[in-house]
């Protein structure tokens, strides 16, 4: 009876609706995790390792809740965004340092969304030329012209479309008893190949523009202190679904690739291989999958960045805001997409050079973001009764100490094969 | 009494030495406490930091304050460890880097760096840099900045908001708010208005403009680029955009009229004086770029038969109406300009002098089509203020004078830049 209650009381509908009020920042968020670069990266996983690397997705979406929970309760609780918060407490210099990383980690990054969309499209038979153009027209129009709700309610509707992934995955009909047992039971290997490919996975899946949106976001959207609750639910359920969807992309590769021996070097490159083995059916789900996830993070990165430089440099932002209202700030967004987009459509671009560059750069940003972050949110001045709990701060930080490690070894390890 | 410099930035003496009487380094200033309250927040302690241990010190215990040197008058050794109370207000930590945000809330900027002053004895905060040289300043690279930007012959403007555009202080703060109120927007030079109205968002300006009175207002807009006086003026009512209009000179009013769309600009006409109207339609049907649409309608006209002396009392009733009071245009009875008269003739000339026997002849006109070059080479070339415009029946239809074509006459890089956004 009482249960009974519990339960009832959790779906009242006025409780429904504040929930269904409050979600968005972090399934957005955890959703662009998975842009062009995660999506290649675990395709090659699947490929390469089988199941062989899904055990560690369970530590990752533990990691990404963590730190994207922090962020979402900084900027409920201060009001104010993360590139706000730096510049505040750590002064010009830092800031400076902190905003030069950020803005050519991210914009390497959607020059390489842009490319997702190419590749992707190119897989349908149509060219760069006409693809590339109008998705990025698309991603300027929607944010300049719609308003916050709008803008949100899009993304939202784009992150649904990850599922095709978890389809592909049933379409591949693996083994379930073995999937479980690799989980339960991990083969760990100490060998270059599969260290490697672990540090990239953490590398692709936690990246410094996912915690800037969040924090901005949920400035931008007004989530207010009574409604954190939701809030976090809203984290925890965008983080749960990032690594869902990687989980299945793994599957998916892992079962009808890697038995096949095939190896690839892309995501392109894995919904090509999958035609002959899988039909066309599959080998489409995944173009519409690629083109999906870089179509997400090509409105994100350019608004994470522009957010990020607002807050640092006190100009007014915000995606309900004219032009006129906000001229840098939709003026960055704005030079983003235009770079973004542009480079792509020069012949022969480096990408491989420029993938690699945005990696090693979020890979020196991500340390110092986290490190910040945990001071920022230690702070009693600015969080009050919102700073981490004993509790938490020993799961941040082992947390954290742990992606430090695993991001400079992948910097290295950059640095190494560049 | 302590000795400062009578201008000195915060980031110029943060983090710099402090010395005792004897020449010993006390630590290093960490902060800086000023009175919260006031308009202009004076100096009353500095916060010294060594190692662990800080020292809060009263300024009048200081002997030296500049960028080279901060000394105090005492001996190390006196000093006890003591640390700010909760409601102090200290520069670097409450005020450095803090957001400034306009009356309606709206984020323009940063505080940079902030600038400390002489004000009648006491070192005061006296204004806060919002631009790139705050920036370059606090990282230490100022002069190398400067160089640099030599280098792409750029010199790098000083931007700063006086104190006493922004809010009194008070402990807490969060963001800073540009109180440019009623009373303040009117005592500011109208030039220096349209370097605040240009920082702020378009929403904001037109509530800035709806805060001044009309006269003020028409003066501001004045001094702003064409672009942004449209927009404003878009933004308004009907009322109270007329009413503005009425009192900008009519040439200035067509032309930004012209720039509006013709629906809005037509219905604008309608609310205003029908007289000031008048002249603006009469601007607006010319081209805007040729004599008819740089003139203006306001000039000084008499009959030949009139008296210097009435002459001079009639000036007197017109002067406060027209734009240039230094040519008198004699027309004659068929309205056709017969000659002209420039004020020093006119005050040089015997009171009971007749006009027409003073004046000059023939007088040099402008057709209504020549456009702006033909106008500004005219009135150079025969060295006037202001040149009669005529049309096809030599019929004077107004006049332009040198401010309307001085962008013509100056080489490119000493025009006159106007703000905008």
């Amino acid at each position: 009876m009482k249960l009974l209650e519990r339960i009832k009381n959790l779906f009242a509908k006025r409780r429904v609706l504040i929930f269904l009020a409050v979600i968005g920042p972090g399934v957005i968020a955890g959703n662009a995790g998975n842009d062009a670069g995660g999506i290649a990266t675990y395709s090659i996983i699947g490929a390469k390792e089988g199941y062989g690397l899904l055990w560690a997705l369970v530590l990752i979406t533990v990691a990404l809740a963590v730190i994207q929970e922090m962020s979402s309760r900084m900027g409920v609780v201060t009001g104010k965004g993360f590139g706000d918060m730096v510049r505040e407490q750590f002064g010009v210099r830092v800031t400076l340092a902190v905003m030069a990383l950020f803005i050519i980690a991210n914009l390497t990054c959607t020059i390489a969304e842009f490319a997702g969309i190419a590749a992707s499209m190119e897989l349908f038979g149509v060219h760069k030329y006409i693809s590339v153009p109008i998705s990025a027209f698309v991603v300027w129009f929607v944010v300049l012209k719609g308003n916050f709700k709008q803008v949100e309610r899009f993304l939202i509707a784009i992150s649904m479309i990850y599922l095709t992934y978890v389809f592909s995955g049933f379409m591949a009909n693996p083994p379930w008893r073995e999937v479980a047992r690799q989980i339960a039971i991990p083969h760990i290997r100490l060998d270059k190949d599969y260290i490697l490919l672990f540090i990239t996975m953490v590398g692709t899946t936690i990246t410094p523009y996912m915690q800037f949106y969040l924090q901005s976001a949920v400035v931008d959207k007004g989530v207010r202190i009574e409604e954190y609750k939701y809030a976090k639910f809203d984290v925890y359920a965008g983080s749960f679904m990032t690594i869902f969807i990687a989980f299945f992309i793994i599957i998916a590769t892992g079962t009808i690739l890697h038995p096949a021996g095939v190896v690839v070097d892309s995501a392109e490159a894995a919904a090509l291989a999958l035609q002959p083995l899988a039909g066309n059916f599959a080998s489409h789900l995944f173009a519409i999958g690629l083109l999906n996830a870089s179509f997400l993070a090509a409105f994100v990165l350019p608004l994470a960045t522009a957010y990020g430089l607002s807050e640092a440099f006190g100009w007014e932002s915000g995606i309900n805001k004219t032009f006129r209202e906000a001229p840098q700030f939709l003026g960055f967004y704005t030079a983003f997409i235009v770079i973004g987009a542009g480079v792509i459509m020069i012949p022969d671009v480096p990408l491989i050079k420029i993938m690699f560059l945005s990696q090693t750069i979020n890979g020196i940003l991500l340390p110092i973001v986290l490190i910040i972050m945990l001071r920022l949110v230690n702070d009693k001045e600015l969080m009050g009764e919102y700073v981490n709990s004993k509790r938490m701060n020993i799961i941040s930080w082992t947390t954290v100490s742990i992606l430090i490690l695993l991001t400079a070894l992948l910097v290295l390890t950059s640095f190494v094969t560049l | 009494m302590p000795f400062f410099a009578e201008e000195i930035f915060v980031s110029d003496v943060h983090r710099k030495p402090v010395l005792d009487q004897m020449g010993e380094e006390i630590g290093r200033l960490k902060d800086i406490i000023v009175s919260g309250g006031e308009a202009l927040p004076a100096v009353t302690s500095l916060v010294i930091s060594s190692g662990g241990t800080t020292y809060v010190v009263l300024w009048d215990l200081i002997n030296l304050f500049n960028r080279r040197v901060i000394s105090v008058n005492t001996n190390r050794k006196s000093l006890q460890p003591s640390a700010p109370s909760p409601n102090d207000i200290l520069l670097c930590r409450d005020i450095l880097d803090k957001q400034i945000v306009d009356i309606n809330g709206a984020k323009l900027v940063r505080v940079n760096d902030l600038e400390l002053g002489d004000v009648k004895g006491h070192l005061c905060l006296v204004a806060a840099d919002i631009g790139f040289r705050g920036i370059l300043r606090r990282l230490g690279i100022e002069a190398r900045g400067e160089k640099v930007f030599s280098l792409f012959r750029y010199k790098l403007p000083q931007k700063l908001i006086g104190w006493h555009y922004l809010q009194t202080v008070e402990p807490k703060l969060t963001r800073l708010t540009l109180t440019v109120s009623r009373q303040k927007v009117a005592r500011i030079h109208p030039a220096d208005l349209a370097e605040i109205i240009s920082e702020v968002s378009q929403k904001e300006r037109t509530a800035l403009f709806g805060s001044m009175d009309i006269e003020t207002a028409a003066e501001a807009l004045h001094e702003l680029e064409r672009q942004v006086q449209v927009d404003i003026i878009d933004d308004m009512t009907r009322e109270h955009a007329s009413d503005i209009l009425e009192q900008m000179p009519p040439d200035e009013a067509a032309d930004l009229l012209g720039d509006m769309p013709e629906a809005k600009a037509q219905e604008l006409i309608k609310h205003m004086e029908k007289e000031e109207a008048e002249d603006v339609q009469e601007l607006l049907e010319h081209e805007e770029d040729t004599a008819g649409g740089l003139m203006t309608t306001e000039y000084l006209a008499f009959p030949p038969d009139m008296t210097v002396e009435e002459a001079i009392k009639e000036l007197r009733l017109e002067a406060p109406d027209v734009e240039t009071i230094y040519y008198l245009y004699i027309l004659d009875s068929d309205e056709h300009i017969a000659g002209v008269i420039s004020l020093k003739n006119l005050i040089l000339a015997l009171p009971e002098a007749l006009l027409g026997d003073i004046m000059k002849t023939p007088v040099k006109t402008l057709h209504l089509d020549a456009d702006e070059n033909e106008v500004a080479e005219f009135i150079s070339k025969y060295n006037l203020l202001a040149a009669p415009v005529v049309d096809e029946n030599d019929l004077l239809r107004g006049i332009v004078t040198v401010d309307d074509v001085v962008d013509f006459l100056l080489p490119t890089a000493s025009r006159k830049k106007r703000r905008r956004l």
